[in-house]
């Protein structure tokens, strides 16, 4: 009950004129990044973030959410109508969407798409409301031993789950701990890495870092080539799913609700990965699999429904344990940060009323993606005309804008550029930036909690082992290596048998 | 991907070295806990195994289909990248000296006349218009400090 009534007291704060218009806003942006092929989420929330620095926490952080699940909707439109991913987790959505589309039935894979994004988008809160409240209630018992473990844990599930190259993404977050220990330390107050240069003491700031390496990197990737794109053109009476289809992907909208939300609980999983495993379920309880690549609605609906549930599953470890999941999540959590916030259990203690505030923003973003995503589809469509030329310049600006805003000089922007070919080199190279992201953020907090967990006990590393739960996470850490360990010894065995055959 | 893991390899031994070079400077631990020396030393070593497994694991294992990706695009690509990136430190350098809005102007009208081929007409608009539009959203009603240059705006 006490769930209910902090939602409406959330809904109190969030249902302001500003606030609506910002959830609006961000809707916007977020419908128009995920439509518009050569920027994800998480650079587009990176660019913004600096500009939202004036703006108090609430809005803000209402603003920045309702672009990453809007981003989850508009992903959609792209590839469906054009068969061009607008962003990674609709890359699933383009095997079937696009299909049904030369069909001629775009505007049913739409409706689809819409209907249940959006049905996922409301459960998937709710289950967001109960799981992170009562875990943020569970981990108010953490001392900085489970501290440390917990940090730990969240980091090793981000390269283990989500990370194509363990080696890779191993290596990224090592140089993500690196970067972390720039600046003042906080045992004795030594300069570490700075060299003089004054605007490194406060260390490196991870907006700089998620510009460089997300925003310009991607638009680097993407100014590669000249992008021409024409899609196919959908009438608006046409854009309505017809009852009988959507009560036939009733089930398909609910697994993918069921699988979006609970993977990506797990730090480290993200919406792309929840949509794959949710086309793969689909795939396997269907009657007729060998339907699948033709032109399914359940291809469709379930992978979307997923997606948009994945990002209220990511917020859980966010907002309950300062841990980011993805991306996307890590640029949220130093958004908050960044806003004077202390992410973690305690957020539901000092800032309850932006916590459940957020979270009762969700249903209203979610009621105002579907009126923007069902009719103003082909007006948003229409968008993939405008030249990617004209576009990308226009991102760069803001980047250089955002740089500058972050300390009001033009040494952040010689950083950002310099992370900016670091970036686009990881990209080539397949190595992960993420984790390096989520290293940046979380290593500060890792060195804090072993310097306080071992001044607690004295300089005994068994402090670690002795507490439960810290074991206990410590132990996973050990298994799920176990397991990464072992897979890729198997792996790599099977790759020499096939070879040497 | 064979040849790129090792040159990935030796930057991660470069920075490797780095790092214990830099921890070398701190106390490694204090009479409890560790010291400022300690993060960077172990991030030292892990960055230096990785990357010789890295290394040695690019001459060892048997070459698979990434194996022949290339990891640099086509050059008119990397001239279109290299080109972009040459222009975003003109305007980290020239911004000081111009000021905000005639270096977004420029900038925007370099890379739509050299890169996307637009008339010189069109990209001197564009780059007018894009300048005016952020110079008003952020300068005018974001009170945001740029530096003014020569134009004194």
């Amino acid at each position: 009950m006490d769930v209910i009534t902090n939602l409406m007291g959330g809904f109190a704060t969030c249902l302001t004129p500003y606030n609506l218009a910002m959830a609006a806003l961000g809707a916007f942006l977020g419908t128009m990044v995920g439509i518009l092929p050569g920027l994800g989420p998480s650079a587009t929330m990176a660019i913004i973030l600096p500009i939202t620095f004036g703006m108090d926490a609430t809005p803000a952080m209402i603003m920045l959410c309702s672009l990453y699940y809007g981003a989850m909707y508009g992903g959609s439109t792209t590839s469906i109508l054009v068969n061009v991913p607008g962003e990674a987790s609709s890359v699933v959505t383009a095997i079937e969407g696009h299909q049904l589309a030369r069909q001629g039935r775009a505007g049913t894979a739409l409706g689809l798409s819409a209907i249940g994004s959006f049905f996922a988008g409301i459960i998937g809160t709710i289950f967001l409301a109960f799981t992170a409240s009562t875990l943020a209630e569970f981990s108010l018992k953490f001392g900085p031993a489970e501290m440390f473990s917990l940090v730990l844990m969240g980091m090793f599930t981000i390269i283990y789950v989500g990370g194509k190259d363990v080696t890779k993404s191993l290596m990224s977050m090592a140089i993500g701990l690196g970067l972390g220990t720039v600046g003042t330390d906080i045992v004795e107050g030594k300069d570490r890495f700075v060299y003089g240069i004054s605007e490194l003491l406060d260390g490196i700031d991870f907006v700089i870092l998620v510009m460089g390496t997300f925003g310009i990197a991607e638009v680097l990737e993407s100014a590669e080539e000249f992008m021409k794109i024409v899609p196919m053109k959908v009438k608006f009476w046409d854009l309505f799913p017809s009852w009988k289809d959507t009560w036939y992907c009733r089930w398909a909208i609910l697994r993918g609700t069921l699988v979006g939300f609970f993977i990506c609980c797990i730090p480290g999983s993200g919406p792309t990965i929840a949509s794959f495993l949710s086309y793969g379920v689909e795939k396997s309880v269907s009657k007729h699999p060998e339907k699948f690549g033709t032109g399914v609605m359940e291809g469709v609906a379930g992978p979307e429904s997923s997606n948009n549930a994945a990002v209220s599953g990511a917020m859980v470890p966010m907002f309950a344990l300062g841990i980011p999941g993805s991306g996307a999540t890590a640029v949220l959590l130093g958004g908050m940060i960044l806003y004077g916030l202390k992410p973690g259990p305690m957020i539901f203690v000092e800032n309850a009323d932006f916590v459940w505030a957020v979270m009762a923003s969700m249903f209203i973003g979610n009621i105002i993606l579907i009126i923007m995503n069902l009719p103003l589809v082909p007006v948003f469509a229409s968008l993939l005309r405008i030249p990617y030329g004209l576009i990308y310049p226009a991102i760069l600006i803001v980047c250089i804008v955002g740089a500058f805003a972050v300390a009001s000089g033009l040494f952040e922007v010689g950083m950002m550029l310099v992370f900016a070919v670091c970036g686009y080199f990881m990209k080539k190279g397949d190595v992960p930036a993420a984790p390096m992201l989520m290293a940046l953020l979380m290593g500060p907090m890792m060195e804090r909690s072993l310097y306080q967990a071992l001044n607690l006990s004295h300089g005994s590393l068994l402090v670690f082992i002795q507490r439960p739960i810290s074991a206990t996470l410590l132990s996973i850490i050990a298994l799920m290596s176990l397991y990464v360990g072992i897979r890729s010894f198997k792996g790599k065995k099977a790759a020499i048998q096939e070879a040497e055959e | 991907m064979r040849k790129a893991d090792r040159i990935y390899g030796v930057i991660g031994l470069g920075l490797s070295l780095w790092c214990y070079l830099e921890s070398t400077k701190f106390t490694y631990m204090t009479q409890f806990t560790p010291g400022p020396g300690f993060m960077p030393f172990w991030v030292g070593v892990v960055l230096a195994l990785l990357s010789v497994y890295l290394i040695v694991d690019s001459f060892v294992r048997k070459p698979g289909k990434k194996d022949n990706a290339k990891i640099l695009p086509e050059k008119h690509a990397l001239y279109r990248v290299g080109a972009i990136m040459l222009m975003l430190v003109g305007v980290r350098f020239a911004m000081n000296f111009l000021g905000f809005p005639l270096t977004i102007a420029l900038f925007t009208t370099a890379i739509l006349l050299l890169l996307e081929h637009y008339s010189i007409l069109k990209s001197v608009g564009y780059g007018v218009a894009y300048a005016a539009v952020t110079w008003f959203v952020f300068q005018y009603i974001l009170s945001m400090g740029f530096p003014k240059g020569i134009l004194g705006i």
